[in-house]
């Protein structure tokens, strides 16, 4: 008969107290150790006596050449750790795409638009149960080639969509920062769904003048966590080259993607997917290092693909017509949630205090020696983070990782209201969600930020920032005239 | 007075030590070595011979008699011989309407086979990859192609993966360039990059005469190499990346539009290159060169440039008419042995020979590799480097220069040295022995040359 479970402590308001100061006691282990040292040297001191402890220093009989040698020896140890030191990577400032009224799609529109297009009454209920239940708004936008009937995916329409929404990030961008494009050294585009020849970098490079020494780079097919593959991949620029900025763009092309047929697992992305785009600007430089907003702590990049389900989940095929989509399997939130395990197991180290730490690993070793039946310990991770940003890419996403990571509906409130107000961006949506932090003014020097983006592969990445300055309001961004309204209350579903 | 000499004693101790320090650190991680490589050969039921590609053509029922005559023209005088390989949906007859599946089994063909003899020659495991790195510039399906490899090949999970698309044929120097800078932030890495170009979607069926040329020359075609800083790998590698030069020209707007995808006027996409090619490429070359040259070449060889330009300055103030047009040359010979040009047509290959100075043994690889293979786009240096150590020519101490042009407009450059004598025929095996031939010309000169007259 299988024995009892554990009585459910953790409700318990004595045992809250309790797990308070044990975790003080971990994570200040240190310097609750040095107090009685310092205690006893002071006592020390205080019982010898002035002239005993000038007797004691002249005793020691320093010469020159020994004060100088050892002077030395300091110095120089000093200067190899800090230039063997990984350079800090700052994140100057950036800015986000906002879409313009015109191109607003109204859950009316929507709908009306898929009748017209859609012969299949079935699915065209279908995206109508979706919309219901996304967690979308009525002010989500979608490129103007989309609000055409039939939608028209054209290559000129799709680079035309890229210029309307990358160069209105980065003008932004250069407006906000007082960037030179001159200045630019480093340049990484990702756009998952859209790559033409020249390149969307080449594309920025033509635009805005660019030097012909610029590191630039093209991601391509990488999904909605490729955002921060860019930002890895700068980071490791910005390791090689001293004094040096980068220049980010995060974005997805929506025109050319739009599924003309009535295979279900492949309408998703049309209900969900809208237009969005973000500009970041990375520097290793000590002079932005005071005007910086935040500074890169840790980029974990998780790769599932070897996975045959999870490889599978988000794939592009052509259905039985012969249009072409991305089709979601059943399996996502799943595969997602085991993604975010594995991506944790390493991030968990680096970011969590010892206590967490350490009740995980008694935790383990308990279940692995004593009774297999404890339940797992899933860290707290909000004793190391402030802030979480989530990538927008669905409500189920993110009731699945609030359920995992056990945090309150304020925590994810900005993935929430992200995807309430601009859908589903894919890639650029962690900076929606961070430009929502701060224009409600909850974003204090010192807050750690926590960005998770899932994506096709299927990849799980994390980045981890630590705030340098508290952020004013009114802040300057996509939010700045709707944020008073904001957060609204979202239905389960939302009849219509 | 002694105080003094001590303090002076003491600084320079530490100037000199500091110093050391930081060249040792340098150096430490930042070799790039070249394992190995492979060069993908399709299979033999894939050959595009003259008289498919007249076939092929004629199969578009839009063009005309004059566009016919033009397209074949530009087949006949390629260089290209009747051995180049094309995808199975155009020799299928599905050129115009290619499906999602041919597109993938295109990509799959080339970069299982080649990843399985990378692997298997190297003897290292999929598992033990660090990086991966996937260029293929015309199709970027999701997952990324760099997932589908992950997957196949049960690639760990942390593995770094980037996909490279829309760079155009000079995307080796780049994703290099992507490795090298990740090799320089961690130890003992392991990196494979697959390059190649994707032919099935990007075949133009229009009648717009400038988009018309990508049909004719590109063949398809792929590399994988693996590359690593690990210095314990050092004794079998074959080379070591010495230096790597950029140069983007995008913000010229000519430079920009000049190889560009786009609608014709019917809507359908197509590759169009504009007339003015040529002369971007030069400015792009040129740029190129003014900042390889000093990386490059001996200090001895600099000097001389110099002292040449200045007297030929005096010169041309004394003499304008006599010397006006002339330009100063710089021999690239005295700083390398071997040329891997970039075979974008044999029109380039003169032209990029010319003006290095080269002569018809420097730029026989690359023409013999026009020849046999084709325009394979970003894969074209690896074929040619492959010609090269086919035929023995790549002795230890040697330096290898790889120069391309591509989409953007970009001309990138990378100069190796040999580590050891290299002597594997690779993709090069089974014809080597026929090159170089007799002749370049269309052995269908006397059915086809028709199209030459008038």
């Amino acid at each position: 008969m299988p024995r009892a479970p554990l009585p459910e402590f953790s409700s318990s308001v004595k045992l809250k107290y309790v797990k308070l100061g044990y975790q003080y006691l971990v994570n200040n282990f240190v310097t609750l150790l040095l107090i009685p040292v310092m205690a006893a040297v002071y006592l020390e001191l205080v019982r010898m006596g002035p002239e005993e402890i000038m007797g004691l220093w002249r005793s020691l009989r320093l010469d020159l050449i020994q004060i100088l040698c050892s002077f030395f020896v300091i110095i120089f140890a000093a200067t190899v750790y800090l230039t063997s030191r990984p350079q800090p990577v700052y994140l100057v400032d950036y800015a986000c795409f906002k879409p313009p009224t015109t191109c607003r799609v109204p859950f009316s529109t929507f709908m009306e638009h898929t009748r017209l297009i859609s012969s299949d009454e079935k699915s065209v209920r279908f995206q109508m149960r979706i919309l219901e239940r996304s967690g979308l708004g009525e002010e989500t936008c979608l490129p103007p080639a989309n609000h055409y009937i039939p939608p028209r995916p054209t290559m000129e329409a799709s680079r035309a969509e890229t210029q309307l929404v990358i160069f209105s990030a980065i003008d932004d961008l250069v407006r906000k920062t007082g960037l030179r494009p001159k200045d630019i050294d480093i340049l990484v585009v990702n756009c998952s769904l859209f790559s033409p020849t020249p390149s969307l970098s080449a594309m920025i490079i033509n635009k805005y003048k660019l030097r012909s020494n610029v590191r630039s780079f093209n991601l391509s097919g990488m999904g909605c966590s490729a955002g921060l593959i860019s930002v890895d991949l700068a980071r490791d620029l910005l390791q090689v080259h001293r004094s040096s900025n980068a220049l980010v763009v995060s974005t997805e092309i929506i025109t050319p993607n739009f599924y003309a047929g009535n295979q279900r697992s492949m309408l998703l992305p049309n209900c969900l997917f809208r237009m969005g785009a973000a500009a970041i600007l990375l520097s290793n430089r000590r002079r932005d290092a005071r005007r910086a907003k935040y500074r890169l702590v840790h980029v974990v990049r998780t790769h599932k693909g070897a996975d045959d389900r999870a490889y599978r989940c988000v794939y592009q095929e052509e259905d039985a017509e012969g249009h072409s989509g991305i089709s979601l399997s059943k399996d996502l939130m799943a595969i997602a949630g085991e993604a975010l395990k594995s991506n944790i197991t390493t991030i968990g180290p680096l970011v969590l205090p010892m206590s967490e730490q350490l009740l995980f690993f008694l935790t383990l070793v308990g279940r692995k020696l004593i009774n297999p039946k404890w339940k797992p310990y899933i860290p707290d991770f909000k004793l190391a983070f402030e802030h979480f940003c989530i990538h927008a890419g669905g409500r189920a996403v993110i009731d699945e990782l609030q359920k995992n990571l056990e945090l309150s509906a304020e925590h994810v409130e900005a993935s929430r209201m992200t995807l309430h107000r601009f859908g589903n961006t894919s890639s650029s949506s962690l900076w929606y969600e961070l430009n929502y932090i701060e224009s409600k003014g909850r974003m204090r020097r010192g807050d750690r930020v926590w960005q998770i983006g899932f994506g096709s592969g299927f990849k799980c990445n994390s980045a981890v920032w630590k705030c340098l300055r508290t952020v004013k309001t009114p802040v300057d961004g996509p939010w700045s005239d709707c944020i008073d309204r904001y957060p609204v209350d979202i239905p389960e579903i939302v009849r219509l | 007075m002694e105080l003094l000499w001590m303090i002076a004693t003491v600084l320079f101790l530490y100037s000199s030590l500091s110093f050391l320090w930081k060249a040792f650190d340098c150096r430490r991680n930042q070799n790039c070595y070249l394992l190995d490589y492979v060069c993908y050969k399709p299979s033999d039921d894939r050959k595009l011979s003259t008289e498919l590609c007249s076939d092929v053509i004629k199969r578009n029922k839009r063009l005309s008699m004059p566009d016919y005559k033009f397209l074949l023209k530009v087949v006949v005088n390629s260089g290209i011989s009747e051995e180049t390989y094309g995808p199975r949906s155009i020799i299928e007859g599905r050129e115009e309407s290619p499906t999602l599946d041919d597109c993938d089994d295109e990509v799959d063909d080339c970069m299982h086979s080649t990843l399985d003899e990378l692997f298997h020659r190297t003897g290292i495991s999929p598992g033990d990859v660090d990086v991966l790195v996937v260029n293929i510039s015309m199709f970027a399906p999701a997952p990324s192609l760099t997932s589908r490899i992950v997957n196949r090949y049960k690639m760990r999970e942390d593995v770094k993966t980037f996909n490279l698309s829309g760079m155009g044929c000079s995307a080796s120097p780049i994703a290099i360039d992507l490795v090298n800078n990740v090799f320089e932030t961690r130890k003992r890495t392991l990196a494979v990059v697959i390059t190649s170009e994707s032919i099935a979607p990007n075949w133009y069926c229009g009648t717009d005469k400038s988009m018309m040329l990508g049909n004719c020359l590109f063949r398809s075609g792929g590399c994988s190499f693996m590359l690593t800083n690990d210095p314990s790998l050092k004794h079998r590698a074959k080379m070591r990346l010495k230096c790597l030069v950029r140069a983007h020209s995008g913000a010229n707007d000519d430079a920009y539009s000049c190889a560009m995808q786009n609608e014709d006027t019917d809507g359908r996409v197509g590759f169009h290159l504009s007339k003015s090619l040529p002369k971007v490429a030069v400015r792009a070359f040129t740029e190129n060169l003014q900042a390889l040259a000093p990386k490059v070449l001996p200090v001895g060889e600099l000097a001389l440039y110099v002292i040449r330009g200045l007297r030929h300055r005096l010169r041309r103030s004394k003499e304008t008419k006599a010397y006006a047009g002339t330009a100063v040359r710089v021999n690239f010979k005295s700083g390398v042995e071997h040329f891997c040009l970039h075979t974008g047509g044999a029109a380039v290959i003169d032209a990029v020979g010319s003006a290095l100075g080269l002569n018809k043994y420097d730029v026989e690889p690359a023409r013999m590799t026009l020849h046999r293979w084709g325009n394979t786009s970003a894969s074209s240096l690896w074929y040619v480097l492959g010609y090269m150590e086919a035929k023995k020519r790549l002795r230890r101490k040697d330096r290898v220069l790889m120069l391309s042009f591509g989409a953007g407009f970009k001309c990138n450059s990378c100069l190796w040295e040999v580590l050891r004598d290299l002597e594997d025929g690779g993709a090069w095996e089974d014809s080597i022995q026929a090159y170089p031939p007799q002749s370049l010309v269309n052995p269908f000169m006397d059915k086809f040359g028709w199209v030459n007259e008038a």
